[in-house]
C-alpha cells in the first residue's frame, strides 16, 4: 500500500468522527474528534488493522499571557478557539510512513477522556502517563496507580502542565 | 482476622529494584504457582529524570544534549530524531554528507548495541564464554566510535542542521578494519546460537510470540521482527541518508528467543554492509547548515529506528527560543508488554532470559505497573534468579 492509499484509508475510516477538515502534511494527517467519539474512532482503526498506536501525547495550551500594559482578559467559561485554554490529548497511530493523529481537546475543569484500553490493552501505560503528567482523567482505565512519579509526589500536581514551575518543598 | 476464602495459594517472587547483577533499577514481581509463572508485573520509574519538562526550560540547541542523555547505549538516535524534527520545523535540511555521517554513526551504534545485547543475553543464560567473546569484539566498535567522536558513549555527533565532525581516510580505514574483523566473528556467533545445544535448550520455543500477538501488543524493532512483523522505520519511512543507503528488513517467523538472537545477529551483517557502502560513497560537501535559534511555530513527528525499535519524537514549537513540548516514546516501553504477556506459563527459570530477550533499557522507558496480591513473599536478587535459572537447566 503506498502512502496515498494509506492516507485515503485513514481518512475514510475516520470521516464519521472528524470535526472540521483534517490537516495534512506529507507524512502526517491530523483529525480533530469529539471526546465521546474517541473509542469509536480508535475501534474503527483497530478493526481495519490500520497501523498501531505509537504514542499518546499530552499538550497544554494555557490561555495566552496578556500583553504588557493591556488589561488581562478573563478566560471565557467555555473554550473559544480550537486550542486556547485547554488540554489536548493526541492519539498517534502509525502505519508505514504515515502518522495519523486523533486530537481530543478537554477543558481544565472537565479534563476527562474515555479509556481505550478495552480496544488496545497496551495503551494502559500511555493513559497512566497522560493522567500523571497532565491531570487528564482517563475514565475506565484499568490501573490508576503511580507510574513514573515518586510515591510521595503531591496529589493534583501535574508536572507537564505549563503552570507547574517546581515543587515548593521545605528543604 | 481474614475470614475471606483464600484463593489458590500462589507465591510472589519480588526482584529488585536494587540488585548488583542487573545494571539498571527495575522492580519485578513474578507470581508463581509451583514452578510455573502465572503473572508478571514490573514497576519502573526509578531513573525517571523529568527530561521532557527539562527541555522546555532550555533552548533548542541545549535540549539536544539533554535528550541525548536519555540513553547511554543508543544516545545517537535520540539526538538524530530530535535534530531531524527540529530541522523539519525550521524548514532546513542537513547536507547529504552530514546525513550520511549520521547514518554511519547510527549503524556503528547499532553494532555496539546488538553485540552488547548478545553478551547480556548469553550471560543471563549462563553462557559466559559467549558473553566474554562478544564484549571483547564490541570493544573494536567502541574504539572506532571513540576515535571518530572522542567519546565511548554520548557521541555528541549531531548539531542542529548537520554533524560536528568529518570522517577522514585514516578513520575510514580504522572502521573498515574493525568491520572486516567483526564480520567473520559474527558468522561464528550465528553458528553458535543456532547449534549450541545448551543455549538452544534455553532459547528454542521459549517466549514464543505469534505474528498476531506481536502485532496487537504493539511491539517494535527486533522483538517484532523476530515474530515476522516487518516493522523497521529505516525501511517504512526512510530518514537521514537511508533513502540513499537502503537496508533490508530482517525478519524471522519462529517468534521465540532463538529467533530474537538470529534476527539481531543477521541485522549486524546488514549494518556492516551499510557501513562499508557509506564509507565508499560518502557524499562530498558541507557538514552543517545554519539553524536559527528561534524555530517557527509548528508541530512535527520524527521517527527513527533505534537498536531496540521505533523511537518516536513529537516536537511542538511556539515560535520561541525553547521547545514548547517534546514527547519521547522509546521502543523499550512498547516491548515491555510482550514480556508480561508471554511470561505466564513459562518456568520461573526462564524469566531472566525472557526479560533479556527484548533488550530492555530502563533509563529509556522508565515507566510501569505493579499489581500487588496478598501472599507470602521472599525477595530475591537478580543474581539469585539468574543463578536459579542456570542451576535449573544444569
Amino acid at each position: 500500500m503506498d502512502l496515498e492509499q494509506t492516507v485515503v484509508a485513514a481518512e475514510t475510516l475516520l470521516k464519521p468522527f472528524t470535526v472540521g477538515a483534517p490537516s495534512r502534511e506529507v507524512s502526517r494527517i491530523d483529525v480533530v474528534i469529539r471526546r465521546a467519539d474517541l473509542p469509536a474512532a480508535v475501534k474503527a482503526l483497530v478493526d481495519a488493522r490500520w497501523g498501531y498506536l505509537a504514542a499518546i501525547t499530552g499538550l497544554d495550551h494555557p490561555w495566552p499571557k496578556p500583553k504588557p500594559g493591556a488589561k488581562p482578559a478573563e478566560p471565557p467559561a467555555e473554550p473559544v478557539g480550537p486550542i486556547e485554554d485547554r488540554l489536548e490529548a493526541l492519539y498517534q497511530f502509525v502505519n508505514g510512513a504515515l502518522v495519523a493523529t486523533l486530537r481530543v481537546s478537554v477543558t481544565y475543569h472537565d479534563a476527562r477522556v474515555p479509556s481505550i484500553c478495552s480496544i488496545i490493552p497496551s495503551a494502559t501505560l500511555y493513559e497512566r502517563e497522560l493522567h500523571e503528567m497532565f491531570g487528564i482523567i482517563v475514565e475506565g482505565t484499568p490501573d490508576t496507580g503511580r507510574l513514573l512519579l515518586p510515591d510521595d509526589w503531591p496529589d493534583h500536581t501535574y508536572p507537564l502542565r505549563k503552570s507547574f514551575k517546581g515543587l515548593n518543598r521545605a528543604v | 482476622m481474614d475470614t475471606q476464602q483464600e484463593p489458590r495459594k500462589t507465591f510472589v517472587v519480588p526482584i529488585g529494584p536494587q540488585h548488583p547483577a542487573l545494571k539498571e533499577p527495575g522492580h519485578f514481581e513474578i507470581t508463581v504457582d509451583g514452578e510455573i509463572v502465572t503473572a508478571a508485573t514490573v514497576r519502573l520509574g526509578y531513573v525517571h529524570r523529568g527530561i521532557e519538562k527539562g527541555v522546555e526550560q532550555r533552548n533548542w540547541a541545549q535540549a539536544m544534549y539533554m535528550l541525548e542523555r536519555i540513553c547511554g547505549i543508543c544516545s545517537h538516535v535520540h539526538a538524530t530524531a530530535y535534530a531531524l524534527g527540529v530541522e523539519a520545523l525550521a524548514g532546513v535540511q542537513a547536507p547529504p554528507r552530514a546525513q550520511a555521517i549520521r547514518v554511519l554513526v547510527a549503524e556503528l551504534e547499532r553494532v555496539h548495541s546488538h553485540l552488547l545485547w548478545l553478551g547480556v543475553a548469553a550471560h543471563e543464560g549462563g553462557f559466559d564464554t559467549l558473553f566474554m567473546y562478544s564484549w571483547r569484539d564490541r570493544e573494536m566498535i567502541m574504539d572506532v566510535l571513540e576515535g571518530l567522536t572522542g567519546n565511548r558513549v554520548n557521541y555528541s555527533c549531531n548539531v542542529l542542521g548537520g554533524v560536528k565532525f568529518d570522517v577522514d581516510d585514516t578513520q575510514a580505514d580504522a572502521i573498515r578494519r574493525a568491520v572486516d574483523f567483526l564480520e567473520p566473528r559474527t558468522h561464528h556467533y550465528l553458528k553458535v546460537v543456532t547449534t549450541d545445544e545448551t543455549l538452544i535448550g534455553r532459547t528454542r520455543n521459549v517466549g514464543k510470540m505469534t505474528f498476531l500477538e506481536a502485532e496487537t501488543l504493539g511491539t517494535v524493532g527486533p522483538t517484532a521482527r523476530a515474530s515476522g512483523v516487518p516493522r523497521d522505520i529505516r525501511v517504512d519511512s526512510p530518514y537521514a541518508a537511508y533513502p540513499d543507503f537502503p537496508v533490508k528488513t530482517i525478519t524471522a517467523t519462529a517468534g521465540d528467543l532463538e529467533a530474537k538472537f538470529v534476527v539481531r545477529i543477521q541485522e549486524l551483517f546488514e549494518s556492516y554492509r551499510v557501513i562499508r557502502e557509506i564509507l565508499d560513497k560518502l557524499p562530498a560537501g558541507d557538514l552543517a547548515v545554519r539553524v536559527k535559534p528561534r524555530v517557527p511555530p509548528g508541530e512535527t513527528v520524527s521517527r527513527v529506528e533505534a537498536p531496540r525499535g521505533e523511537l518516536f519524537y513529537f516536537l511542538k514549537s511556539a515560535g520561541g527560543p525553547n521547545p514548547d513540548r517534546v514527547k519521547v516514546r522509546t521502543p523499550s516501553l512498547c516491548n515491555w508488554g510482550s514480556v508480561l504477556a508471554t511470561a505466564p506459563g513459562h518456568k520461573l527459570a526462564d524469566v531472566p532470559m525472557l526479560i533479556a530477550g527484548i533488550d530492555p533499557c530502563f533509563s529509556c522507558n522508565d515507566r510501569l505497573v505493579t499489581v500487588r496480591r496478598r501472599s507470602t513473599a521472599e525477595t530475591w536478587t537478580w543474581a539469585k534468579l539468574r543463578q536459579y535459572g542456570i542451576e535449573y537447566y544444569r
